[in-house]
């Protein structure tokens, strides 16, 4: 297989075979990666726009059954320094948030067994009429599985119950990497890449949309990167209910994953993985650079590799904070990193609508 | 190549054809929003200059004190005398800094005025004694000057009394921007482009090679950063004695600089880079310095044109003390990790960028003279990574069972026989070779007991030297192995030299050293015979698959050169100070495909090299 017709193929718009997408992850140099992938960037999204939102990942528990060996956070019920906060707290929180500017919320736990269905109903129904500035951006598929359990309602129905309450997207977290050679061994009671795939499913074909994410830099193997890559493309194709793509690596701090995997993956390495996911996945709208899980150098340079979208400016985050990774910006910092890696900076909203343009200065130099 | 930006195309065509780029060149470089398509450009030049080189040094940073007669505005290092962040170490705790790994100590420091230079010369000596292995890389030119001014010696009595206690290199800090605005502006107490430029000058003809740096991302202009490569370039040009360059990206933290109380952005530290690596055509190695630019720019410059990590810079305090974002130390298997990452061979190096231990698979040697140019240059071997290395090194690297394959000299090739085989293709020459030439004071007889130095390149014409001055002109004369780049030739007879450098003082002539030699010319007259100065060869215990492929790989690459000369001869003649056709005809004039007669040559040159090493 020559690389040169892969990256011509991906270029007209072609969609890459398993095979294609192994053999670049493998053997394409990086900056051929990134030329190919930029001039896909530039064909799906035209515009010089990168996006950003103005958000906040409060956590409502750390409560937590599931025991992941890559996460730093969760405690058990009875656990010292465990907690759960009350619907009453969470709202006051986003009234905060919304008061500095945020348009959306990405809510998650813990997944708590202790908390029935009517607290999470409450959560939204809530934020919608006490915090109309807020987009409600909460509950990955894990605690929708969750309070399916808890509820003894099925998944479509629980969903059902959300929409009804006034939620119209989810986050894409959880998905680590939809390999189940992997995810037994890193999550072996979060469930299958089937079920977060099939929450998904549900949540697309009831109108809801949703960002995909995917966490490398553990126990995957290039393979297990183009499988994820796969059933993600696969899906879309079904409701086109993903509105971005968000790799992040695996960040090893206070987990018990650390005694194997004690490093961080290379910055080369997520160069590669946004590159490659803007080639691979054909039918998602936006890839995501961040400047959080990354480092602000890293994330900046991103952008010239496919991204398109520069996630959110994160007032309060706490799971990466609980592995000892610390990054923080502000709205000012994060349009004058935009604009130094040569983009107009656009304030988005969740359904990456634009709501603001931040031109650059003219050019000093 | 797929240029975003057309304004880069006629530069892309100036890079291809080896032409120097000009300072508008560079402008319009900077200017760019096309980064990708400016690192590609970049990439092209790393990876012709250096394969897939990236090198790393396990070092250590000494900083003996913070006392500072100076006050830079930029620099929240430097401490006066009797306050309570000042510090001076003694030599002895300066020795218990070093752990037995260190390939290079690193000395700067600030500048107290009451250290005798003693003290000095000391810390050098004793470091040299402590740590045999180690080389010392000390002082920047800014203490250079101070040391000629406080102790009344001049430079050149500076450097001579610190190279014979042990100095190896010096680093390339101090050189700030090259602009007389900016030096008032911010650090009007230091020495300035004409003075730094004057000291590295004087380094290079005591020879000592030197680093050279660039701080950048303060006040300066995008025109006072290309003034200031290109006036290293033009002393490159001259001496040749620079080894690296390293853009210092300015870290703001609390030092007096206000206007821009900023970090450089990690564009424009990529940028920077790249285009430090397009502008200086004559340099060997581009330094992605991690303290300076983060570990995770320095990470991505990889494939930027940086080809050079620093090393582990266990103790360094100057760039933390005023915020630099990067951790202390980066561990060996960090930054090993890095540089595969970054698809490239982790490189452990020595002072001279010399070549100690890879960390990777699968390594082709590539010699890095024009005279192997056609095995390279379109050589596609897509399970094999490319390390130019000089003949005697690759020879050492392959006894380590670390180079899969390449042209060995004929000498590695016949002392690891049982390890290596032959593809049957090779250099030879029939006569002149104009690549492996004496350069002498004397005539062939006349260098009885005279001194010879040796580059240190070579592993296959130091023995032909030395047959031919015993055997044939039945002369004994005494050998100096000289080191890898500039070197101090007074007080030496002759001069070995091969490869490029030899190339082109073949045409240029070396100063002092009038008698000119051609060793293959010598014992083509003598033996009627061609000679082999290399084969290529590969493990013996390569799978035959893998063989195959290389085999394939050369013959493609020899056909496809020999159709092609002329465009080759146009990238590297400028280098080299050749004409085209005299590049052309250099090419030609060798054989590659080893046939009866160089069997022969092989063999009776392997002969008298016994017969030689047996009388000794």
């Amino acid at each position: 297989m020559k690389l040169e017709n892969v990256y011509g193929k991906a270029r007209a718009g072609g969609r890459l075979t398993r095979e294609e997408g192994l053999a670049l992850l493998k053997h394409g140099e990086l900056l051929d990666l990134a030329e190919s992938a930029n001039e896909v960037r530039f064909r799906i999204n035209p515009d010089p726009h990168v996006t950003f939102v103005i958000d906040t990942n409060p956590n409502y528990s750390n409560v937590c059954t599931i025991d992941c060996i890559f996460c730093a956070f969760y405690r058990h019920p009875g656990d010292e320094g465990e907690y759960t906060y009350s619907v009453d707290h969470m709202i006051a929180k986003f009234k905060e948030s919304a008061a500095k500017g945020a348009t959306t919320v990405l809510l998650q736990g813990g997944v708590n067994p202790a908390l029935p269905l009517d607290y999470y109903i409450e959560m939204v129904e809530r934020t919608v009429k006490e915090v109309p500035q807020i987009h409600p951006h909460f509950f990955s598929t894990s605690e929708v599985l969750g309070m399916a359990e808890v509820s003894r309602l099925t998944v479509p129905e629980v969903l059902k119950r959300l929409w009804d309450a006034g939620l119209r997207t989810i986050p894409g977290g959880g998905a680590e990497i939809l390999s189940d050679r992997v995810k037994k061994k890193i999550s072996s009671r979060k469930g299958t890449s089937a079920d977060w795939l099939s929450v998904m499913r549900e949540a697309h074909r009831l109108g809801y949309k949703s960002t995909a994410t995917m966490m490398y830099g553990h126990l995957e193997q290039d393979e297990d990167i183009i499988e994820h890559l796969e059933v993600v493309r696969a899906l879309q194709d079904e409701y086109h209910g993903f509105t971005a793509f968000v790799p992040w690596s695996f960040k090893p701090g206070n987990t018990p994953l650390e005694k194997i995997i004690p490093h961080y993956a290379t910055p080369t390495r997520y160069l590669q993985m946004i590159a490659l996911s803007r080639l691979y996945l054909d039918n998602v709208p936006h890839i995501q650079a961040s400047w959080f899980s990354e480092g602000k150098k890293t994330g900046q340079i991103a952008l010239h590799f496919g991204a398109d979208d520069f996630g959110g400016t994160l007032q309060e985050e706490n799971v990466h904070a609980a592995a000892n990774f610390v990054n923080t910006t502000n709205t000012g910092e994060c349009i004058q990193m935009i604009h130094d890696a040569g983009f107009v900076a656009a304030q988005r909203d969740t359904l990456y609508r634009i709501l603001k343009t931040y031109p650059p200065p003219a050019e000093a130099a | 190549m797929r240029l975003r930006d057309e304004k880069l195309l006629p530069i892309w065509e100036k890079v291809q054809g080896g032409e120097r780029l000009t300072l508008e060149d560079g402008l319009a470089l900077y200017r760019t929003p096309d980064i990708i398509g400016l690192g590609k450009m970049a990439h092209h030049v790393q990876k012709v200059r250096s394969g897939d080189a990236v090198y790393f040094v396990l070092n250590q940073k000494i900083e003996h004190t913070n006392v500072c007669v100076l006050s830079c505005k930029f620099c929240d290092f430097a401490a006066k005398k009797g306050s309570a962040r000042a510090y001076e170490m003694t030599t002895q705790e300066i020795l218990e800094r070093l752990t037995p790994d260190i390939k290079e100590v690193h000395i700067t420091g600030g500048m107290p005025a009451d250290w005798p230079w003693e003290r000095y010369l000391d810390i050098v000596e004793s470091i040299h004694r402590h740590l045999p292995d180690a080389d010392v890389k000390a002082f920047t030119a800014v203490e250079i000057d101070f040391f000629h001014k406080k102790f009344k010696m001049s430079i050149e009595e500076v450097l001579r009394q610190l190279k014979a206690a042990g100095v190896r290199t010096m680093p390339g800090g101090g050189a700030e921007v090259f602009s007389e605005r900016v030096r008032k502006l911010l650090f009007n107490q230091k020495i300035g482009a004409k003075g730094w430029l004057e000291v590295h000058k004087t380094a290079h003809r005591l020879g000592i090679p030197t680093n050279s740096t660039m701080l950048y991302g303060h006040v300066e202009t995008l025109e006072e950063r290309l003034v200031h490569m290109i006036k290293l370039r033009e002393v490159q040009d001259e001496t040749g004695g620079f080894l690296t360059f390293i853009p210092l990206a300015f870290q703001p933290g609390e030092t007096g600089i206000k206007p821009s109380h900023r970090y450089t952005s990690a564009i424009d530290d990529l940028k920077t880079i790249a285009i430090s690596r397009l502008m200086l055509d004559n340099f060997p190695h581009i330094k992605a310095y991690w303290v300076m630019l983060t570990e995770e720019v320095a990470s991505i410059a990889l494939n930027f044109g940086a080809d050079d990590m620093d090393g582990t810079v266990g103790g360094e305090k100057i760039a933390h003390d005023a915020g630099a974002l990067s951790p202390m130390a980066l561990k060996k298997d960090q930054i090993i990790r890095i540089i595969r990452d970054a698809g490239k061979i982790p490189v452990e190096r020595d002072v001279y960028y010399n070549p100690l231990r890879l960390h990777a698979d699968h390594v082709i040697g590539k010699i890095p003279y024009l005279n192997s140019i056609a095995y390279h240059a379109h050589l596609h071997a897509p399970h094999h990574k490319i390390l130019p290395v000089i003949p005697r090194r690759m020879g050492l690297l392959s006894e380590q069972g670390m180079i899969d394959g390449g042209l060995f000299s004929v000498m590695s090739f016949v002392q690891q026989s049982d390890q290596l085989e032959s593809l049957g293709y090779g250099l030879a020459s029939r006569d002149q070779v104009r690549s492996v030439m004496l350069f002498s004071k004397e005539g062939w007889r006349d260098l009885e007991g005279k001194r010879i130095g040796i580059i240190d390149d070579t592993a296959t014409s130091v023995r032909l030297l030395r047959i031919l001055l015993e055997k044939r002109y039945n002369v004994t004369a005494h050998f100096e192995r000289l080191h890898s780049g500039v070197n101090d030739l007074s007080g030496l007879d002759a001069v070995l030299l091969i490869g490029d450098e030899a190339l082109h003082h073949q045409k240029t002539g070396l100063p002092g050293f009038d008698l000119v030699y051609d060793l293959a010319s010598e014992w083509y007259e003598w033996q009627k015979l061609p000679f082999v100065f290399a084969v290529w060869a590969v493990k013996k215990n390569l799978s035959e698959e893998m063989k195959d492929e290389l085999r394939k790989a050369l013959v493609d690459s020899l056909q496809k050169s020999s159709e092609d000369y002329w465009s080759i001869a146009s990238a590297h003649a400028r280098r080299l100070k050749l004409t085209k056709p005299e590049t052309v005809d250099y090419l030609e004039g060798f054989t590659y495909c080893l046939g009866e007669r160089e069997r022969e040559a092989i063999s009776r040159f392997a002969e008298m090299v016994e017969e030689l090493e047996k009388a000794q």
